[in-house]
């Protein structure tokens, strides 16, 4: 499946806001329903961080990346110098020794470090793999109308959430276009001849100048954009609605919600009571 | 509307930057602050928090509302003309309270802290173990741990002063870079033209009876439009023609509702811009009037809470049926403008102004948009104002208005036109049998590997020699940027070569020039001398040198003194070229020049171009998705469809 076609090995680059093709059950889930679960499960590995939440939401977003058909290639590749970070972390962690001591022919080694070490990073990568879930199986057209369902009831108390939909929106609709504007931008900037600076003073002071014309130039052409589609929101009379299907959960929501309810539920049961790894020891 | 967009635009800024160096975020943040309302950087705050989040989970989150708390503090702070004093007491109370609020943090997570201590703890115990087993280190490596542990024992003092230490730093840079940007940054021009107009009454806004009406701009010493009269019926289809400077957009105003500054306008109710049975505009750039990411949000886009539309029949009448739930930037100009149609049509409006709508858009997006245009007023109630300044697409109308423009050429009057280019500075080699660019077997696929995998170029392979003059023709979409931006060198293909004189072109970025489209974005610094001094790799007191290259492309040499948002148009692609010839490339890549750029300007253009390749003998590659105008410019011509060169017979004149 994997046989390369390409001459040169292309890093696979960082796709972002865009959805892997598809209509799985995931796909269909409301927006507002998956980021409910990323906040609700979010808040139970930052009280909880043991191994077994650790674990169960683990399993929960394997099942949603086989259920959302996710293949492989999506994740992108990880720098070489990630890998030689883990993999010191791991070594000195192993150093440390710990509890639960193994022996390996004549020598004994405590993992405890080590353990606590994998613990920590499992937990990044999972809450990592959770927000990446929700952006690759979300449209991003349905986020800004979840977030103005979700947000209603801080409308009682005069937050003026439908704006801040409304800015969600238009920002999701404009960062694909200012996204290609820099890469513009940065084109021009390496097309130019760099300025040759003899004294290291007149290198730094060159360098900053530099960053802030690159600033000063991606304000403007974000500025001006602004002004475009201020215009055009005022050839349309104004913010309105958002969105032309109606944004709320369905059948399947509730579904979904019941699983993920579950599953936290019996993860914390366990974490507090037979298999607790996460409680204050010393 | 307009702080809502620029918060907008904003975030869209600060989401990239933060990612890379957190420190650059809080400039646009700050300028946010500066020029608008709290409210606008909250919202702003919120909106980017939330797309940071979706991006990078919560550390972007977090990365995003330490940027805009710095800009919005130097922001604030240097509205109201406080100096640095004022910052750094703000930072100092800032930071202290978020470092009350971590500690409480890790003090109610007290199983995240634990963890973190202790992975922490772990790897220093082991980091020490291995200095240990170095012989006279033992004592360094049980230092080493003791002090670690009583660091963590103290962790609240620990992470309280770090947290101020750090906050005041960052708000302290944030400030200096800020205050160095922002004089920078006040002299963007405002271009947003269109104004909401104070509803009173009913609305309607024809029949409109327009009487001697003349319009000023505000700091304007000339009349931009008028004296004009004319009258639009209900029912019918109206062209204003005319060329540019003529007044055309500034009639678009006064009918969207802008007040002249002398005559009378009479309707019988009021304009209600974008309102149910108003007034609705069309306008020129494709991209920016699409506010929806989904082509059916966009249609719905603003109309009332409650107001229900048949968006399949909109759609269908527009010919965007079953592209409802498409995304709308993969559309094409033609598609876009479309359905910035059925958006309006959304309205109902009783009056509807198209303002130069076919501008950037293919011979093939034009036409579809013009039978679209053209049948309007037969299947609505309502009057069309069609504002071009094609006649044949004036044809089409019930009656025409031709805007003489006694307002004055306003824009290129100092456009100072130098009939022939002086001395070549590039090499005049005429015609060689070496090929300055090669490429050999390209194809390029974005996204390799990922489910987004997207081939753009499929084996191209063709020769520029020198002084050659090519076209590559193609539509939206069949890969003719990528192409340019393989010459250029900036992308590697991901099979086959592009070769400049023989060696990879990646390898010699630069020595083949480039012209983005958007001109805007090739300009860096802030005045003319300085970007061509920039652009070129010369000292900008070399005044010389700078006037050289402003006359090879036809600009006054005063023009050297101007501010770059100072600049029409025409003029910023001038200046573009000016600095990537006076580097004497290789070779020269024009990505759609004549874009935007009215008659005579292209016409000038055009001239100068060819002048450039026949008598200095420079290699010029035009990407282009017009034939019009450009065949003396580019004797050969290359089609390129879905990422394929296909065998359409070129005409081959002109090689001597």
């Amino acid at each position: 499946m994997s046989a390369p076609t390409a001459s040169r090995t292309q890093r696979k680059p960082v796709v972002l806001l865009r959805p892997v093709p598809g209509n799985s059950v995931i796909h269909q889930l409301w927006a507002g329903t998956k980021l409910i679960v990323v906040a609700a499960i979010g808040v139970l590995l930052t009280f909880y961080p043991g191994w077994v939440p650790i674990g169960m939401v683990a399993l929960l977003v394997l099942t949603a990346a086989w259920l959302a058909r996710i293949p492989r290639g999506t994740l992108p590749s990880i720098p070489r110098w990630l890998w030689i970070l883990l993999f010191l972390g791991g070594l000195t962690a192993t150093f440390a020794g710990g509890s639960p001591v193994i022996d390996i022919g004549s020598i004994d080694v405590g993992l405890g470090g080590l353990f606590n070490f994998l613990r920590i990073t499992a937990l990044s990568i999972v809450l990592l793999g959770l927000g990446a879930m929700v952006s690759w199986t979300t449209n991003v057209a349905e986020i800004a109308p979840a977030v103005a369902t979700l947000g209603r009831p801080l409308r009682l108390l005069r937050v003026p959430v439908d704006e801040w939909a409304v800015a969600l929106a238009l920002a999701l609709r404009a960062f694909p276009m200012l996204i290609d504007e820099f890469r513009i931008l940065y084109a021009s900037r390496r097309l130019r001849p760099k300025d040759v600076a003899i004294t290291r003073r007149g290198r730094w002071r060159g360098w900053w100048l530099e960053v802030i014309d690159l600033l000063a130039a991606a304000i403007t052409v974000a500025l001006r954009r602004a002004d475009e589609m201020g215009d055009a929101i005022t050839a349309r009379g104004g913010a309105g609605q958002i969105s032309a299907a109606p944004s709320r959960p369905k059948a399947i929501d509730w579904v979904a919600f019941l699983i993920v309810l579950v599953v936290c539920g019996v993860a914390l049961a366990l974490e507090l009571t037979i298999l607790g790894t996460s409680a204050v020891t010393s | 509307m307009a702080a809502l967009c620029a918060a907008t635009a904003i975030i869209a800024v600060v989401v990239p930057f933060a990612a890379g160096l957190s420190l650059l975020g809080t400039v646009p943040m700050g300028l946010l602050a500066y020029r608008y309302r709290l409210r606008v950087l909250i919202t702003a705050t919120v909106a980017g928090a939330i797309i940071a989040f979706l991006i990078a989970g919560m550390g972007g989150f977090m990365t995003v509302v330490n940027c805009a708390y710095i800009g919005g503090l130097t922001g604030i702070v240097k509205r109201r003309k406080r100096g640095t004093p004022t910052v750094f007491l703000c930072a100092l109370v800032a930071g202290a309270v978020f470092g009350v609020a971590t500690v409480t943090a890790l003090a109610i997570l007290a199983r995240l802290r634990h963890l973190i201590f202790e992975s922490m703890t772990a790897n220093i115990n082991g980091l020490a173990a291995v200095i240990a087993r170095i012989p006279d280190m033992q004592g360094a490596a049980d230092q080493l741990k003791r002090d670690f542990a009583t660091a963590l024992a103290h962790w609240p003092y620990l992470f309280f002063a770090s947290s101020v230490l750090s906050i005041t730093m960052v708000t302290l840079i944030g400030w200096w870079a800020l205050s160095r940007v922002i004089e920078r940054l006040l002299g963007i021009p405002d271009v947003h033209k269109l104004e909401s107009s104070p509803d009173a009454g009913a609305i309607s806004p024809v029949p409109a009876r327009l009487q001697d009406i003349r319009f000023r701009y505000p700091r304007s010493d000339h009349d931009a439009l008028g004296p004009v009269s004319l009258n639009v019926e209900p029912g019918e289809h109206l062209a204003v023609t005319g060329a540019n400077g003529s007044g055309k957009t500034t009639l678009m105003l006064v009918l969207a509702g802008r007040e002249p500054t002398s005559g009378t306008v009479q309707r019988p109710g009021a304009v209600g811009l974008g309102r149910l049975g108003g007034t609705a505009v069309i306008m020129q750039h494709p991209e920016s009037q699409v506010l929806g990411t989904r082509v059916a949000d966009d249609v719905v886009w603003g109309l009332p809470p409650g107001k229900v539309t048949d968006v399949h029949q909109l759609l269908t009448e527009v010919g965007l049926d079953g592209l409802a739930e498409r995304d709308t930037g993969g559309l094409s100009g033609g598609e876009l403008q479309r359905l910035a149609v059925a958006g309006a049509l959304a309205r109902e409006p009783a009056l509807l102004i198209a303002d130069e709508v076919t501008s950037m858009v293919d011979q093939d997006g034009r036409d579809a948009l013009m039978s679209v245009l053209s049948g309007l007023t037969q299947h609505h109630r309502m009057s069309l104002v069609h504002i071009t300044h094609y006649n044949n697409e004036a044809d089409a109308a019930d009656r025409t208005v031709n805007l003489t423009g006694n307002g004055g050429a306003a824009d290129n009057t100092d456009m100072v036109e130098i009939a022939s280019a002086p001395a070549p500075t590039v090499a005049a080699v005429h015609h060689s049998d070496v090929p300055v660019l090669e490429l050999n077997g390209v194809s390029h696929e974005y996204g390799s590997g990922t489910p987004w995998a997207a081939t753009a170029l499929q084996d191209i392979n063709f020769a520029v020699h020198e002084g050659d003059g090519l076209l590559i023709h193609g539509l939206n979409g069949s890969g003719k940027s990528t192409l340019a931006w393989i010459m250029a060198g900036l992308t590697v293909p991901t099979v086959g070569a592009c070769l400049l004189d023989g060696a990879p072109a990646s390898d010699q970025v630069g020595g083949v020039a480039i012209s983005f489209q958007a001109a805007r974005l090739q300009l860096m610094r802030s005045h003319v001398a300085l970007e061509i001094a920039s652009a070129a790799g010369f000292s900008m007191y070399d005044q010389r040198r700078v006037s050289d290259a402003l006359a090879m492309v036809g600009l006054d040499p005063t023009l050297a003194a101007r501010r770059i948002n100072q600049l029409s148009g025409g003029q910023m692609r001038r200046v573009v070229l000016a600095g990537l010839l006076a580097k004497s490339p290789r070779a020269l890549i024009l990505d759609e020049p004549l874009a935007g750029l009215d008659a005579s300007s292209q016409r000038g253009l055009l001239r100068l171009l060819e002048d450039l390749r026949r008598h200095a003998g420079l290699t010029v590659v035009v990407i282009s998705h017009d034939f019009s105008g450009l065949e003396s410019l580019c004797p050969r011509t290359l089609h390129l469809q879905d990422g394929v060169l296909t065998p359409t017979p070129t005409t081959t004149g002109g090689m001597s």
